[in-house]
């Protein structure tokens, strides 16, 4: 204010009115604008391509690592015409017998998963159909909200445990391996999730009246294990979010050398026919970036190249047409022939 | 015993008000009533009698019943009423006249009086006083004998009257109108944009809806796993339960946090405007406040600021500033009083021509002098022209000490003069003059004293009188703005006067075309006169208000100056701050300035809309108005320098138009920077208000009176200055400030910034719910068209409340220019007014970039969390995370100006994000227990978010890269400037940076940068 400082301190005495001064009231924080000149946009690029380029190499040589082996087995393991009637049908014999050669050394521990495809394990009425406090407290098993239409058994209306669509079509096919004719071990102990284990299924809560009702969905449950234990339901009931997905069956501790021949026995039990959906065995190993996945290591390369390219591209244009910035005469009001308003 | 008003309503629809026995009391000291209170003006009701003391505020409309005047005289001051500065003079009714001051607080009687209604000039009413006081009549009352709410009572030692109206239906209150609630244009569009987004998520939710029914009865009911009932136990509603769940899923499109947090941000524009140090006025202590909340936005984007004059514009103060005595020119550019020493000298020196000026000054009036106590004399005009010019002499020595109705007393130079007062020859605004005929005490002589307008004293002057130097005088002082008055006298002798006197008798006795009468006796006896001078008196222009209005119409903006004053003062006003410029006929009278100022009948010189550069529409007819209104249209049309190019209509002209032709006006007021409306009413500023508004213009009213309240209320936004003619105006109006000149600041800083904080606000508010919602109607895609939510509800609370709500806040501190900048350039309203920064084609931007950024995050999630990985919990908050690091750069992308809270809330919210998330990964209960925890551990989670960052913004840093150096916009190019200038921002010498920026703009090309002086000569060249 042009006010001389006796006159202003004069005023300031007479109860003034005046706005109390602060850099925060008066918008007058510190501030730094950075702008997008070519030097900054360039580096950025460039810095990211150079970061890009190599994290993008890293994880695709990691992915390429993993050995992955990956058999389909839902078409060839029923013969019949009528897959959807073969498969319903308890009493046929449904094992079926699969002969994988191995093309690199795997090392231990390897993973064996099964993948589904086609199912919607994430379809609404599907993924709500489940209830999380019967599948921990002993005291609940009779809360069965949201578990319709698998909540209570058709004779006497006792409540199903583990209730709902989720536990129901537990998937049900068994696998057995060995490895050039010898029986291998396969580790089903500890392929679910330590937390599930622990906090989210009761280690008294057994099952009860689980697939007793006319329509059998999938696996049944030994009622003498409790629900902590029973970790292919604990896997099961980790809803895939997506219709491709692959779950953990178990582990083989052991390595297995390059050619070797493993024969694995299916129990085809699982209906994946009447909707179309196929059912496959996976043996993967595992390094730092999960399973095999090209996706971040391709996807790195190509931005960190684009970027590249990009900075590059800028490098030239503006060396073959450089333009001054914040040059005044740009503005529109004072360029002399308007015709590119702004 | 007050009477019931609603009972009393009579069947010719007239209301009856007992004038009760319980006086209210507005002062303590008033005469001697026993029962005297003093309450609250809301309390007052109808048939109160009420006490005024000078100086106080009419609490309500009220019949006078007693003055302190012995003659029933009181004088009022209706400015905050109508906008006339002059006092009026209000008049106790006959059949009250003789009440004594006892008798007052005990009368009893009846008013008739019409509805309330909202007429200033009329009031049709009669009042009977009962018995035993006086005999039973009815006396008629005019608007002569009520004091009407809000006007001030003056020079009046105390006064009191009836309540008749109170409340809201006085004729100030029914006159104000009720203020309608305010949207902004940006509110408008956000609102239109909201309706858009409506229709587009009822499109999806039903496309996807018939797709999800589709899917249900072709694949879902195969899916044995999902138990469909079978066909015919299904429920009837059972085909509007898909789409049902789309339209759950896709109510978040539109955000419902976008009102509470545009609220929010206007709340803090208001503050910002509060707290506003350079707002605050010293003078009379006033900080600028913001009443409304609500439209700060608006202040960015005016397009015409119609601007009242008296106290706005000017300081309604008036000053004698200069005078021509014969030959002498007094007063020089400089001294604000008139203190010229050669002036002081000619009075010493006892000038003859000047002592009779001074007498002039000091008698030709009918300023009332009022002693004090301490023998101080003050003055109480009607005009105040006459007051200042009655204080000039005063202060030059020739002081009117006393004046009754017959006598008038002079002092000068210490000895007392007498005058006898024979005749006032009023100021008619037909005649344009008033004269007094007064006796010479000592010698007997007789003089005519006139005044007026030199365009109607002048012609007046005695045969062989040299006219020209006045004229050229005049001339000179109105170009500086300055009111003039000529001053002229001469003798009469005793026999003329008493022929004259005796014609004057009848013609003020005559019935009938009276007025008439009067001028021609008048005309008669003012002739031959020794024309004596010209005074120039000053309407002092507040401080900064050309360059206030220059800077004003640099950006864009049209200025209308709307007042009640006449004509040419107007006209002067607006060419003193620079509303018009005087163009180049400004001397020679160019063709085309003169064809086009058509001549004004009522009350102008001829030459000064010539040479204002003034188009002037008027006439004595309808005719002749329309006629000149088409012609004005038709230069405006024309000449492609429309710019200069002003307007000048009077109130009459206007009602005429409006009547006949309120097309071809809105045509004219379209086309026209600049317009200058006089003699104006309330209604009809408000009416041009309303004109600009329907045309689709986005209006601001300023004033400081009650006259202006209605057109503040009618205009998008409201300005009032707190001025002396109360705080009527500022408590109308949406926004009020101490000064016309901060003005400039509240529209180019606070209104710019707003507008632009706010288009940041709204359309990001867009961007993140639609973002999140095309992550979830790609999500039904996969999983069967089901309606699956991709995310839990605490996330998706989370993301609309916190996540995405702090950080945009802090956009509330950003400014993309700095405050000197913009001052600099105020051209860059421009983009603010034209709405650049949010309009429909920028809201396609933020949609595409929200549709793209949804289709990065959510294809780089399912393919980085694809087979095994693909776990529902995972994955969701995969995507979450990847919506929180892109909206985190965007809106750091979109911030210009990054202050402490502004890094620190858009980081820390990024912070927030993992505590908040750790912290409920590790609830048992919940369903996101330990998935953060897994996440955090995992390299791939981390480098799909860099994926997905580079992915999602580096396209868009390219784009504004390009943008910003091949195609840049205003505001681009003034950063630019600003950057490499750096001394702007961090330097607080303001001045060289402004003298460089000035440099800069004015394109002189040496005192650039030598940096950037290789790339400038290049860029110039490629330029052309």
């Amino acid at each position: 204010m042009s006010l001389p400082a006796s006159e202003s301190d004069s005023l300031a005495s007479r109860r003034s009115k005046k706005p109390k001064y602060s850099k925060f009231t008066q918008q007058e924080l510190p501030a730094c604008k950075p702008l997008l000149t070519p030097g900054i946009v360039i580096g950025a690029f460039s810095l990211i391509g150079v970061i890009f380029v190599p994290i993008g190499l890293a994880s695709l040589a990691a992915s390429q690592n993993i050995v992955e082996l990956i058999d389909r087995y839902d078409a060839e393991c029923v013969s019949a015409n009528d897959k959807v009637g073969f498969i319903q049908d308890t009493k046929t014999d449904k094992a079926c017998t699969r002969k994988i050669t191995v093309p690199k050394p795997m090392k231990g521990p390897i993973h064996i998963y099964y993948q589904l495809e086609n199912f919607y394990q994430n379809h609404r009425r599907y993924v709500k159909s489940r209830n999380d406090k019967q599948l921990l407290y002993k005291d609940a098993a009779s809360t069965i909200t949201n578990c319709e239409p698998e909540a209570t058994s058709e004779d006497g209306g006792a409540p199903i445990v583990p209730c709902g669509l989720i536990a129901w079509s537990l998937f049900n096919d068994t696998y057995s391996f060995s490895l050039n004719k010898k029986a291998v071990e396969v580790n089903k102990k500890n392929i679910a999730w330590d937390s599930d284990k622990n906090k989210k299924f009761g280690s008294d809560v057994f099952p009860s009246n689980f697939q007793k009702g006319g329509l059998i969905g999938g696996a049944k449950l030994n009622e003498k294990i409790p629900l902590s234990e029973q970790e292919d339901l604990i896997v099961w009931m980790r809803t895939a979010a997506l219709p491709t997905f692959r779950k953990l069956y178990g582990r083989i501790e052991s390595d297995i050398m390059a050619s070797d021949e493993i024969t694995v026995v299916i129990q085809n039990n699982y209906n994946t026919y009447s909707f179309g959906g196929t059912k496959a065995l996976v043996l993967s190993t595992t390094s730092w970036i999960g399973g095999r996945n090209n996706f971040i290591g391709v996807a790195y390369v190509a931005i960190g190249g684009i970027c590249l390219f990009l900075a590059m591209g800028f490098v030239i244009l503006y060396v073959i047409k450089p333009r001054a910035l914040g040059d005044p005469n740009y503005l529109s009001w004072n360029k002399e022939n308007p015709d590119h308003p702004n | 015993m007050r009477g019931d008003r609603d009972s009393n309503l009579g069947p010719s629809g007239h209301r009856q008000t007992t004038a009760c026995t319980r006086p209210a009391l507005r002062h303590q000291s008033a005469p001697k009533i026993h029962f005297c209170l003093k309450i609250k003006a809301q309390e007052i009701h109808v048939g109160d009698v009420v006490w005024l003391h000078e100086n106080d505020e009419i609490p309500c409309d009220l019949v006078l019943i007693g003055t302190s005047d012995p003659q029933g005289i009181c004088y009022v001051e209706t400015a905050a009423l109508d906008g006339e500065t002059d006092l009026k003079t209000r008049i106790i009714p006959p059949i009250s006249a003789n009440l004594s001051v006892e008798q007052l607080g005990k009368v009893k009687g009846v008013v008739e009086c019409p509805n309330p209604d909202n007429d200033i000039r009329r009031f049709d009413a009669n009042m009977r006083l009962f018995l035993p006081i006086i005999d039973n009549e009815k006396c008629p009352l005019t608007i002569n004998n009520t004091l009407l709410q809000s006007c001030y009572l003056r020079y009046t030692e105390w006064a009191c009257g009836v309540a008749v109206y109170t409340g809201n239906e006085t004729k100030s209150g029914m006159s104000r109108g009720a203020a309608e609630p305010k949207l902004t244009a940006a509110d408008a569009i956000i609102d239109k944009l909201t309706i858009a987004i409506f229709m587009f998520q009822i499109v999806v939710v039903l496309v996807l809806g018939y797709f999800g029914n589709a899917w249900k009865y072709t694949e879902g009911l195969k899916q044995w796993y999902l138990m469909y009932p079978v066909e015919g136990e299904a429920p009837w509603y059972d085909f509007s339960i898909i789409p049902l769940r789309f339209e759950l899923l896709c109510s978040i499109m539109i955000p419902i946090s976008i009102k509470v947090t545009l609220d929010l941000a206007k709340g803090v524009y208001a503050k910002f405007i509060d707290w506003d140090e350079q707002m605050f006025d010293w003078e009379t202590n006033t900080p600028a406040h913001s009443a409304n909340t609500a439209i700060s936005e608006d202040l960015g984007q005016v397009e015409y600021i119609l601007s009242d004059k008296t106290g706005t514009l000017t300081e309604n103060k008036m000053i004698l500033k200069r005078c021509c005595i014969s030959d002498t020119s007094y007063g020089n550019d400089n001294g604000d009083q008139l203190n010229d020493v050669r002036l002081v000298n000619a009075i010493s020196s006892n000038d003859p021509d000047v002592i009779k000026f001074l007498l002039v000054m000091a008698l030709c009036n009918t300023v009332v002098p009022i002693k004090s106590n301490d023998d101080t004399v003050s003055y109480k005009a009607q005009s105040q022209d006459e007051e200042a010019l009655v204080n000039a002499a005063a202060n030059l020595n020739m002081m009117l000490i006393s004046k009754d109705s017959s006598t008038a007393e002079i002092c000068f130079n210490g000895s007392k003069f007498r005058y006898e007062l024979l005749d006032i020859l009023e100021f008619t605004s037909d005649r344009k003059r008033m004269s007094v005929v007064v006796k010479e005490g000592q010698t007997g002589k007789i003089l005519l004293l006139s005044k007026g307008a030199d365009e109607a004293l002048l012609p007046r002057a005695c045969p062989g009188q040299q006219i020209q130097r006045y004229l050229e005088a005049a001339e000179m002082y109105s170009q500086l703005g300055l009111r003039t008055l000529c001053l002229g006298w001469r003798d009469l002798k005793e026999s003329e006067y008493k022929e004259w006197s005796k014609n004057f008798q009848e013609a003020s006795c005559s019935l009938d075309n009276r007025e008439f009468k009067i001028a021609e006796v008048c005309h008669s006896l003012e002739r031959d006169l020794h024309i004596l001078g010209v005074t120039a008196i000053e309407d002092r222009l507040q401080d900064g208000v050309p360059e206030t209005i220059k800077l004003l119409r640099n950006a864009g903006i049209n200025v209308w100056m709307l007042t009640g004053d006449k004509q040419n003062t107007a006209i002067q006003i607006g060419l003193l701050c620079n509303l018009i410029t005087s163009g180049p006929g400004f001397e020679s009278r160019s063709p085309r300035i003169a064809q086009a100022g058509v001549r004004l009948a009522t009350d102008t010189l001829p030459q000064t809309p010539h040479r204002a550069g003034a188009l002037c529409t008027g006439g004595k007819t309808e005719e002749d108005i329309l006629r000149s209104l088409e012609r004005a249209l038709l230069i405006m049309k024309n000449t492609s320098e429309t710019k200069d190019l002003a307007f000048v209509l009077d109130g009459w002209a206007l009602e005429i138009i409006l009547k006949h032709s309120k097309e071809s006006f809105t045509r004219l007021a379209m086309l026209s920077k600049t317009g200058i409306c006089c003699r104006m009413t309330p209604l009809q500023k408000a009416q041009l208000v309303a004109i600009l508004k329907s045309a689709g213009y986005l209006t601001l009213a300023i004033g400081d009176g009650g006259n202006d309240v209605r057109m503040i209320q009618e205009a998008n936004i409201g300005v009032g200055i707190s001025g002396r003619e109360g705080l009527q105006a500022a408590r109308a109006a949406d926004y009020s400030i101490g000064k016309f000149k901060f003005l400039k600041r509240l529209i180019l800083i606070h209104g710019r910034y707003s507008y632009n904080r706010t288009a940041f606000i709204s359309q990001y508010s867009f961007y993140k719910s639609l973002l999140i919602c095309f992550i979830q109607i790609m999500f039904a895609f996969l999983s069967g068209l089901s309606g699956t939510s991709l995310f839990n509800s605490i996330s998706l609370m989370a993301y609309n409340v916190f996540y995405t709500s702090l950080p945009v806040m802090t956009i509330i501190f950003d400014k993309d220019i700095s405050e000197t900048t913009v001052m600099q350039y105020p051209q860059i309203l421009l983009h603010s007014q034209a709405g650049r920064l949010l309009n429909p084609a920028t809201f396609c931007g933020w949609f595409g970039r929200s549709l793209y950024h949804a289709l990065v995050v959510f294809f780089i999630t399912i393919s980085a969390y694809s087979d095994e990985k693909s776990e529902m919990q995972e994955l969701s908050m995969v995507a979450l995370s990847g919506c929180i690091w892109l909206q985190a750069f965007v809106v750091t992308m979109d911030t210009n100006s990054f202050t402490y809270p502004q890094i620190l809330l858009i980081w820390g919210n990024f912070v927030a994000f993992y505590m908040i998330n750790l912290i409920l990964s590790a609830i048992p209960s919940l369903q996101l227990y330990t998935i953060m925890f897994r996440l955090c551990s995992q390299p791939s989670y981390w480098i799909s978010m860099a994926l997905t960052v580079a992915v999602g913004m580096g396209p868009v840093v390219a784009f504004r890269y390009f943008k910003n150096l091949y195609q840049p916009s205003a505001i681009n190019i003034l950063k630019q400037i600003e950057q490499s200038n750096g001394s702007i921002q961090t330097s607080g010498n303001l001045e060289s940076a402004r003298a460089k920026l000035t440099n800069l703009l004015t394109g002189s090309r040496k005192i650039r940068d030598s940096n950037y002086h290789p790339l400038l000569s290049d860029s110039a060249e490629s330029a052309r």
